[in-house]
């Protein structure tokens, strides 16, 4: 199948990237020609198939409601941000 | 006008869970008073390589809501991503239940009868807080986390003292159940109101808004309200084209919905099942154990009550306090119906700070029902229970205990007879004016300081006045 | 471990280090974590002299792929994103070895984000290939794959979603492990791929490699997708059924490559176990699945890096959607952002069913086929890649060509079943060969014996 523009750039914006004209452009070729390959799947019979999500047969598992000390509290998290302000992550103004 | 149409209306709760830490990490959940960021994990912030550990309390709390809800719950059910950038939402997604939800179908039956039935309910995360100022924001990601289960309802609400209703019933089953605090100041349930109008009868529903995030049961029923007028209005004008699927904004202050943004192009979330967190796979002996812990719900109080013969009215005030309702559960199981109505009396009409015990309440209206005390005495003694005392100490203490010793009370109706205070009344009982006998038996009983039995003050007096 | 011919583990490391700076041409590290390693040498052979327990690992210099946390000092993934990026915690793999007393001597090159099959995409360079620098190490654990056949450390830690360990081993005629899915602790690795991601090892013997891997695996209460261990239980491998996987054997694998394998496979029937080619046809449809289902989860782990909360932010970046798309653009490797795009168009709706369901039904069918092969074999035999290394720079202008070097080392990922790669043999021009042994899930620990005892054998 073929891969508009404007899919490309839906996809970007989805994908919060900020694509140049040459991205768009490499990108969209890329991609037609990846997922022309995936058509092949159309070949298996899959009615009546479960999909797996998960390989590992594992279930219910949880851990108990209890606190429990962190390897890193807020001191070292908030030293990682780019911009920090009263103990918060500070960020332009969320509109 | 408003005859003419008619609302349609379905409502999703965000439920707070009980628990102590948050849905996917061992983190404190109780977010309140605290300092920003101050129950922040590096699972919570999303650092490379963090990965999501299910806290078993959620589940179980969830079972017990669907339970409430007299809903099926789901043998198998697993957790999906939901994709948006935001900066209070460090993944990049929320982890939610899309596909398959741990709770299906249910019915809530509000106060006066009508059912509203529930699509499902689902498990999922709360995002972080965003404050905003001049021209920046700040993130706060103490909530982000949080576990929360969202009660979906199916459209079957048609008037705003419905929608209403409906929160107040979610509000009690999931008090009741243990499943959320229900602290409504602080968020533990918050509603977004689903609203179309049309006219009655109509097969097609109109545009549907959304009002999002009402945190009390007032605003629930003004917001309809309000917003069934607006867009009856529109209507009425012929502008009914004017009417846009959007999310709006309700104001307590103003009592006005705003718009606040449209959905025309709907967001696509990408939801994909975490690979991260393995699949639920519900035992019946383990949703059978969760539910042999769950605490009673407001139905089988009601059922319980109605039978001891309190009437309805009353059975709804005691209902809007869960312990009231355990105590008087309490006393009905140590003592009959007529004592359990004294009770049932008290707890839904006397103030109380602090709830006496079972033990404490049904001495005391065995009391009362012995005519050991007044109900008014017992009145001054239900605020006044402390730990420990039981009521008739506590009776004793307060000088409270009636005079059911004829002896002694005929003295006191001598020496009041005898009195030149109550000469003119005496005269005129003697001479068949019934009504000054009230004043003597208010003189009798200041002078036993409230102890005498006013009925049996009554019958001595009449006597020796006969 | 080899042995420590007497020397101290100072002694063992700063030779590690001066090696690792002899190889300086070939790319291999990201980073040295020289000052730290030093120190803790020092305190190893302290303890040692005061006759402490020092464990397994005492003093064994080793190599981390640029993708674990480790607070000594930056975890990158070897790319622009995280260059900034100082964890505050310790991968639970890293916690384990470093228990045992190995010290790491620095971080090893890797395409960013472990997205490739060269090394090439890092923001670093091209890691070369230990037997011919213009040809590339394989990927994504290059770094770690050439530090250890170049001598440098007896063995480096790995990741492995597609092939990222196997291939590289492959390369550069090493072992390289990719155990059952959830025999390591995730716990700490830079994630990829939830699904398919592994923690493993590269080294230079198979006992080593199960000596390493038996330290890693086991539960670990901060990553509830894992097992218990499974590689300390003693296991048979007197007489094994063995399935060589013909599908892989024929057209379009270079045929010094399927000349290899075929002499191990002789090995393995001269060791007295019972081969039979085996056919299995779904595996060609692996390499598609693989290639939505890993996209999709990468576009889903890759969304927390929007230059908020760490990792790299735009400059001057004014507006919340240019920190959001800038910072993505600027900071990810064009594999990574290709990654992301195909991740999200089969996610998205309107395409969901079609591919991405799709393919995880697809995965089924595999699981399905190598369950039955399981009952008639205990392993399963085929190459690692259908070519040697190639040279540096071949794929640059054909993705396709690319994802191509990964048929055959995906198809055990989706399934999530352990898989070795041991060295086979070489090309007439030095080129190293490898051979994947491939088991049912936990049956990690008899690959390794097996391919310990044919090891030593002509």
């Amino acid at each position: 199948m073929g891969i508009s523009r404007d899919e490309i750039e839906h996809l970007a914006e989805l994908s919060s990237l900020s694509l140049s004209e040459a991205e768009i452009s490499s990108l969209g070729a890329d991609m037609e020609r990846v997922i022309a390959y995936f058509d092949q799947l159309n070949e298996l019979d899959t009615t009546d198939v479960e999909p797996t999500f998960q390989v590992f047969p594992m279930e219910n598992v949880w851990r108990a409601d209890e606190v429990v000390q962190f390897e890193a509290g807020r001191a070292e998290l908030l030293a990682l941000a780019p911009e920090v302000k009263d103990d918060q992550i500070k960020v332009p103004r969320v509109l | 006008m408003s005859g003419k149409y008619e609302m349609t209306v379905g409502i999703e709760c965000h439920v707070q869970l009980a628990t102590r830490t948050k849905l996917f990490s061992a983190v404190d959940n109780d977010a309140r008073e605290k300092e920003p960021n101050a129950c922040v994990s590096p699972v919570d912030y999303a650092l490379p390589g963090m990965l999501p550990l299910l806290n078993a309390r959620a589940v179980e709390l969830a079972v017990r809501a669907g339970y409430a809800l007299g809903a099926k719950i789901n043998q198998r059910s697993h957790f999906d991503r939901k994709h948006y950038f935001y900066p209070d939402l460090p993944k990049g997604y929320q982890t939610s239940q899309f596909y398959k939800p741990i709770i299906g179908e249910g019915k809530v039956v509000l106060a006066n009868g009508h059912e509203v039935r529930v699509e499902h309910a689902h498990l999922e995360e709360d995002a972080g807080k965003l404050t905003h100022f001049g021209d920046y924001s700040l993130v706060d990601l103490n909530r982000a986390g949080t576990p929360l289960l969202e009660i979906v309802s199916m459209p079957d609400i048609h008037s705003a003292e419905d929608a209403r209703l409906y929160a107040e019933e979610l509000w009690r089953l999931m008090t009741y159940a243990g499943v959320s605090y229900g602290d409504l100041y602080h968020g533990n349930m918050r509603f977004d109101v689903n609203i179309s109008v049309a006219p009655v009868g109509a097969k097609k529903l109109g545009t549907r808004v959304e009002i999002k995030n009402l945190n009390s049961f007032r605003s629930v029923e003004r917001a309809a309200a309000y917003e069934f007028g607006r867009q009856t209005e529109l209507i009425e004008a012929g502008r009914g084209g004017e009417i846009r699927q959007e999310t709006r904004g309700w104001s307590d202050a103003t009592g006005k919905t705003t718009a606040q943004r449209s959905k025309e192009q709907a967001q696509d979330y990408r939801y994909m099942p975490d690979p991260d967190v393995p699949p639920l796979n519900l035992a019946e002996e383990y949703i059978a154990g969760v539910l042999a812990e769950m605490p009673k719900l407001p139905e089988d109080y009601r059922a319980a009550f109605r039978e001891a013969g309190v009437p309805s009215e009353i059975v709804e005030l005691i209902l809007d306090r869960q312990s009231y309702a355990e105590l008087l559960m309490a006393v009905l199981e140590e003592s009959d119906a007529a004592t359990g109505k004294i009770v049932a009396n008290w707890l839904a009409s006397v103030v109380m700070d602090e709830a006496p015990t079972a033990e404490q309440l049904l001495e005391l209206a065995k009391m009362v029902q012995g005519s050991e005390v007044s109900q008014t005495a017992a009145k001054e003694l239900l605020v006044n229970f402390s730990d420990g005392k039981t009521a008739r100490e506590l009776a004793k203490e307060m000088n409270l205990l009636q005079e059911n010793d004829d002896a002694a009370l005929e003295k006191i109706i001598d020496g009041v007879m005898a009195s030149p205070a109550a000469a003119a009344a005496v005269a005129d009982v003697r001479a068949g004016e019934m009504k000054a006998v009230g004043f003597l038996i208010g003189l009798i009983m200041k002078e036993s300081g409230g102890k005498a039995n006013p009925a049996r003050a009554r019958e001595l007096l009449l006597k020796k006045l006969g | 471990m080899k042995k420590s011919d007497g020397k101290s583990s100072l002694e063992r490391v700063k030779e590690a280090l001066a090696a690792a700076k002899k190889y300086e041409a070939y790319n291999i590290f990201t980073k040295l974590n020289e000052k730290k390693a030093l120190a803790r040498a020092v305190e190893i052979d302290r303890r040692i002299a005061a006759g402490e327990e020092v464990g397994r690992l005492a003093g064994v210099p080793y190599a981390l792929k640029d993708n674990f946390s480790d607070p000594d000092d930056l975890t990158m993934a070897s790319v622009e994103m995280l260059k900034n990026y100082h964890a505050p915690v310790t991968a639970t793999a890293v916690k384990r070895i470093e228990d045992e007393g190995a010290i790491m001597i620095g971080w090893t090159n890797m395409d960013a984000f472990a997205h490739g099959a060269s090394t090439e995409n890092s923001v670093f360079g091209v890691t070369l290939n230990s037997r011919d620098k213009t040809r590339v190490s394989g990927g994504s654990s290059g770094g770690s794959a050439v530090a250890v056949a170049l001598d440098i450390v007896p063995f480096a830690l790995g990741s492995d979603t597609g092939g990222s360990i196997r291939q590289p081993a492959s390369y550069n005629g090493v072992f390289g492990m990719k155990p059952t899915f959830g025999a390591v602790s995730r716990y700490g690795v830079v994630a990829m791929a939830s699904s398919t991601d592994t923690v493993g090892c590269l080294a230079q013997t198979a006992e080593d490699t199960r000596l390493v891997m038996s330290i890693m695996a086991g539960e670990d209460e901060k990553d509830h997708t894992t097992l218990p261990d499974f590689f300390d239980q003693p296991v048979e491998t007197s007489k094994l059924r063995v399935g060589v996987i013909g599908d892989f054997m024929g057209e379009g694998v270079d045929t010094e490559v399927v000349g290899a394998v075929k002499d191990y496979i002789k090995k393995l029937e001269k060791a007295g176990h019972e081969v039979a080619e085996v056919s299995l046809p779904i595996l060609k449809y692996a390499l598609a699945v693989y290639y939505i289902v890993v996209p999709a989860e990468i576009s889903s782990n890759l969304s927390r890096y929007d230059g908020i909360r760490y990792g790299y932010r735009a400059k001057d970046a004014k507006t919340l959607g240019e920190i959001y798309g800038r910072s993505r653009d600027e900071g990810f490797m064009p594999e990574n952002k290709r990654r992301i795009m195909i991740g999200n168009f089969v996610l998205s709706s309107g395409f969901f069913d079609a591919y991405y369901l799709k393919a995880q039904k697809v995965r089924t069918l595999i699981i399905k086929a190598y369950e039955e092969a399981f009952e008639k074999y205990d392993v399963l035999v085929c190459p690692v890649a259908p070519g040697p290394a190639f040279k540096v720079g071949e794929h640059d202008d054909d993705i396709l060509k690319l994802y191509l070097e990964d048929v055959m080392t995906t198809p055990p990922s989706l399934a999530g079943l352990p898989a070795l790669a041991a060295p086979a043999g070489e090309t007439k021009s030095g080129l190293t060969v490898g051979v994947q042994l491939i088991g049912p899930r936990g049956s990690d620990a008899r690959l390794l014996q097996l391919a310990a005892e044919i090891e030593g054998a002509k």
